[in-house]
């Protein structure tokens, strides 16, 4: 029995399909690609397979992470291989490891985001530059506002044809969790227009330290 | 994918029914295709995907290099929305084409109260709706097969044709036809004519029908050399038949989502209210070994963990233990469940529970049909209600603690006698489970189910009146008082879409204006109980100077023209009246393996069925 862990991209139509369609897809990708996969013991046994952080609806990623536990050791690039040739276009496996870190061990997620839209960047560092950026959040006990200013982590914006491009750290895993759908929808607010959102993609999840998340 | 839908595409809900992209679609080059199909199911993407015939039917004419199959679905009411704002025709989900640039449009008639929103998806494409408002270019065709062609005569205005019966053969004799005269330039009449002679090909626009004063049919009169009748089409050997060994994996979780091996078409089981019973004869079952061949390809293929055993009556197979043995040995190793949907109660034996239950434990479904015994001889559900409790007991015995038993209510000869009989037979069960020593641990639940009875073309109650919406809620309230316990969970279904769904099955031509103004007040997936408004029916209705009630709810004597006579399911006029009368005498007609009761079918195989 032995445990990979399978950085994986989500693209192009992919990010149309929710997280629990996501799991159920690569359950069925893993039993195509004929790997001898781990099921768990007792009366309905079920392939076991672990995603250590969901991915919103929409966002595209480039280094999304799956737990998959085999039967037997098997080499990397075959893992690679025989995942590859049975996922549909969009999914694809980059790179197999063994883990590194636990699922807990996650802080945060860099975004590439592009919202559409003429001369956005001026407003965009005002909204940014205000002390305090309250959103309404719901939680089990009802709603309650939060500051998400110092949670946002803004590395760069830039005027492209196309709109505004931006470079965000925000807060991922189990201590706390924020989406670019939350700080943009905070901005358009702010904006008091619609903007639109044309791309979201998650580009790397890292730990305390700093380091990717492997 | 659509590429200009992509945008909206996080306005709506579960947007992977939109985007295609799926394991084991078929997309293929646009310059190597010499027809282009596209086969529209009537319904949403997560209802749609579920249907075994639409898999047949995409991967066989997708063996053909020179066609070129793709889906279509109805879009949800929030997709309609963003395609009609942003005027975006309806598409294939393959190429993302427009369906009105395709050579064929497809539909497959599953149930009557999808009618509105077949005319919805074309007007959704572009299509004109009106068959005859099409021109004479031959594209695109507007074609539909399934069941419901039995009786399309309410669809009439709106189709090129139709096509009577399993498709396997005659769509590829279509599309070969097709392609023939699109290239000698012929156009779409003198094509139509052409098609005609197709076996099981019905081209309505080449049929007159005339009307008494009553409002019955005189006559269906057809020109141009069209024949007479036009009879079903049938494989008559279902191991040599088509049979896919891959599917299209959808990405959400749809309504059967599971591969299916058909195990056997036909009924040997002769229930006097089940239309596909008489409509899918004769009985032709596949032998083990290619099912187990085919079921694994399926599931090698798909990646699915469940597969299921489709048929009318899976437990009707001759050698259904060793088919079970034979799947068990490769399903057990491989982490697949077995599902047997149709399973029957009276020949359902503990060894075949055990093999069942081995692989995954839940609920069982019964269907008594009836209250009584006098009316499940009626309708010639033989089960008797010793077999109901023989079942139930194995069933406890192993493990379960949920029973369902469906009925229908508004049966021929019904009485609030067989009503009571419906509470009591459940609440027999009830008493069952809390008379086992050893009974499964956990809490009992038995549901009951009514539906209100529709009586359909090819079967003996094809000349019932449907019993009228005011007696049902009554004979509903009648059930309600009649239910002591609280382990007895009761649901009915709501009475007017039944209505509607009984004048659409033995309609008549003039239903089309109806069908065309309820779509035009809004009905567009009436299918669906909360898109339902009977207000616009029955105002269409009046519009059209037409009752519902001449079509529901009438007797229709044994010699009267049927909308549907000149439609061949080979199953004769004088069998359903022989079935009638012994049914209204209560007298069973015993299973077809047993003895034949000469219905007709077996004129498409030479030889006696058994």
């Amino acid at each position: 029995m032995k445990d990979y862990r399978i950085v994986f991209e989500k693209t192009g139509v992919m990010r149309y399909i929710s997280h629990l369609d996501l799991n159920r897809c690569m359950i069925r990708a893993v039993r195509r690609s004929g790997l001898p996969a781990w099921y768990t013991e007792g009366f309905h046994p079920h392939l076991y397979l672990m995603f250590p952080l969901a991915l919103s609806l929409g966002a595209e990623s480039l280094c999304e992470v799956m737990d998959l536990r085999l039967t037997q050791e098997v080499p990397e690039t075959d893992i690679l291989t025989r995942l590859n040739a049975a996922l549909p276009e969009g999914l694809r496996a980059v790179s197999v490891g063994e883990p590194q870190h636990e699922a807990q061990d996650i802080t945060g997620a860099r975004y590439e985001v592009i919202l559409q839209g003429e001369a956005l960047s001026d407003l965009w560092e005002a909204f940014l530059s205000q002390e305090q950026i309250l959103v309404e959040k719901k939680t089990k006990k009802g709603r309650k506002e939060v500051d998400i200013a110092p949670l946002i982590t803004a590395e760069s914006d830039r005027e492209e044809g196309d709109g505004l491009h931006l470079t965000l750290c925000l807060p991922a895993g189990n201590a706390g969790n924020i989406n670019v759908s939350v700080v943009v929808d905070a901005f358009e607010k702010y904006a008091g227009r619609p903007i639109f959102t044309q791309c979201v993609r998650r580009i790397k999840i890292f730990c305390e330290d700093g380091k990717d998340f492997l | 994918m659509n590429q200009q839908i992509e945008p909206f595409l996080l306005e709506v809900q579960r947007p992977s029914r939109y985007t295609g992209g799926e394991v084991g679609q078929v997309v293929k080059d646009r310059r190597d295709i010499a027809v282009r199909f596209a086969f529209c199911f009537p319904d949403i993407y997560d209802v749609g995907m579920s249907h075994l015939g639409m898999k047949i039917l995409y991967s066989l004419i997708n063996e053909r290099p020179e066609y070129w199959c793709e889906r279509v679905f109805a879009p949800w009411e929030d997709m309609e929305a963003v395609m009609r704002r942003e005027r975006i025709p309806l598409y294939a989900l393959e190429s993302g084409d427009p369906v009105r640039e395709f050579d064929i449009i497809g539909f497959t008639l599953q149930y009557e109260m999808s009618y509105t929103c077949i005319l919805n998806m074309l007007d959704l494409a572009g299509v004109p709706l009106l068959q005859r408002e099409r021109g004479d270019a031959i594209a695109p065709l507007v074609v539909a097969g399934g069941p419901c062609c039995c009786n399309p005569e309410p669809l009439c205005d709106f189709f090129d044709l139709f096509i009577l019966g399993e498709g396997e053969e005659v769509d590829l004799e279509l599309m070969d036809l097709y392609r023939r005269m699109r290239d000698a330039g012929a156009g779409r009449e003198a094509f139509l004519r052409e098609a005609a002679r197709i076996p099981g090909i019905y081209v309505p626009s080449l049929y007159e029908v005339t009307y008494h004063a009553d409002g019955t049919v005189e006559a269906v009169t057809p020109r141009d050399g069209a024949p007479a009748v036009i009879k079903k089409r049938v494989m008559t050997d279902m191991d040599r038949s088509y049979y896919p060994d891959s599917v299209v994996v959808p990405f959400i979780e749809t309504v059967h989502d599971r591969v299916s091996v058909e195990v056997l078409r036909g009924c040997i089981r002769g229930c006097r209210f089940c239309q596909a019973g008489f409509l899918y004869r004769p009985f032709r079952e596949k032998s083990v070994e290619t099912i187990c061949r085919q079921g694994r390809a399926l599931c090698e293929h798909s990646g699915y963990d469940e597969l299921s055993l489709s048929s009318l009556s899976t437990s009707d197979h001759s050698q259904i233990e060793e088919m079970l043995d034979a799947l068990l040995q490769y399903t057990a190793d491989a982490h697949v469940n077995l599902s047997l949907p149709s399973l029957r109660i009276d020949n359902f034996s503990g060894s075949v529970l055990e093999k069942v239950t081995t692989i995954r434990k839940s609920g069982l479904t019964f269907a008594p049909e009836a209250g009584t015994q006098r009316l499940r001889d009626v309708i010639n559900k033989n089960v008797t209600e010793e077999e109901v409790m023989r079942t139930c007991r194995i069933a406890f015995e192993g493990g379960y603690t949920q029973v369902k038993l469906y009925f229908m209510m508004g049966l021929p000869t019904e009485t609030d006698e067989d009503i009571i009989g419906i509470a009591d037979l459940a609440q027999k069960v009830v008493n069952l489970f809390y008379d086992m020593p050893q009974r499964a641990k956990g809490k009992l639940q038995v549901s009951i189910s009514t539906a209100t009875f529709v009586p359909k073309p090819f079967t003996p109650f094809e000349f019932e009146p449907q019993t009228g919406k005011e007696e049902i809620l009554r004979r509903q309230a009648v059930l309600r008082g009649a239910i002591r316990s609280k382990k007895i969970k009761a649901s009915m279904h709501i009475s007017d879409i039944s209505q509607m769904e009984a004048v659409l099955a033995r309609g008549d031509r003039r239903i089309g204006a109806v069908l065309y103004d309820v779509w035009k007040s809004g009905g567009h997936l009436d299918a669906w109980d909360e898109c339902f408004e009977a207000q616009r029916w029955y105002a269409a209705f009046e519009a059209h100077g037409l009752d519902p009630a001449f079509y529901a709810n009438r007797t229709r004597p044994y010699d009267e023209v049927m909308p549907w006579d000149h439609l061949d399911y080979l199953v004769s006029r004088d069998f359903l009246v022989r079935e009638h009368k012994k049914a209204l005498e209560a007298r069973t007609t015993p299973p077809c393996r047993e003895r034949c009761a000469g219905c007709g079918a077996d004129q498409c195989l030479g030889r006696s069925c058994f």
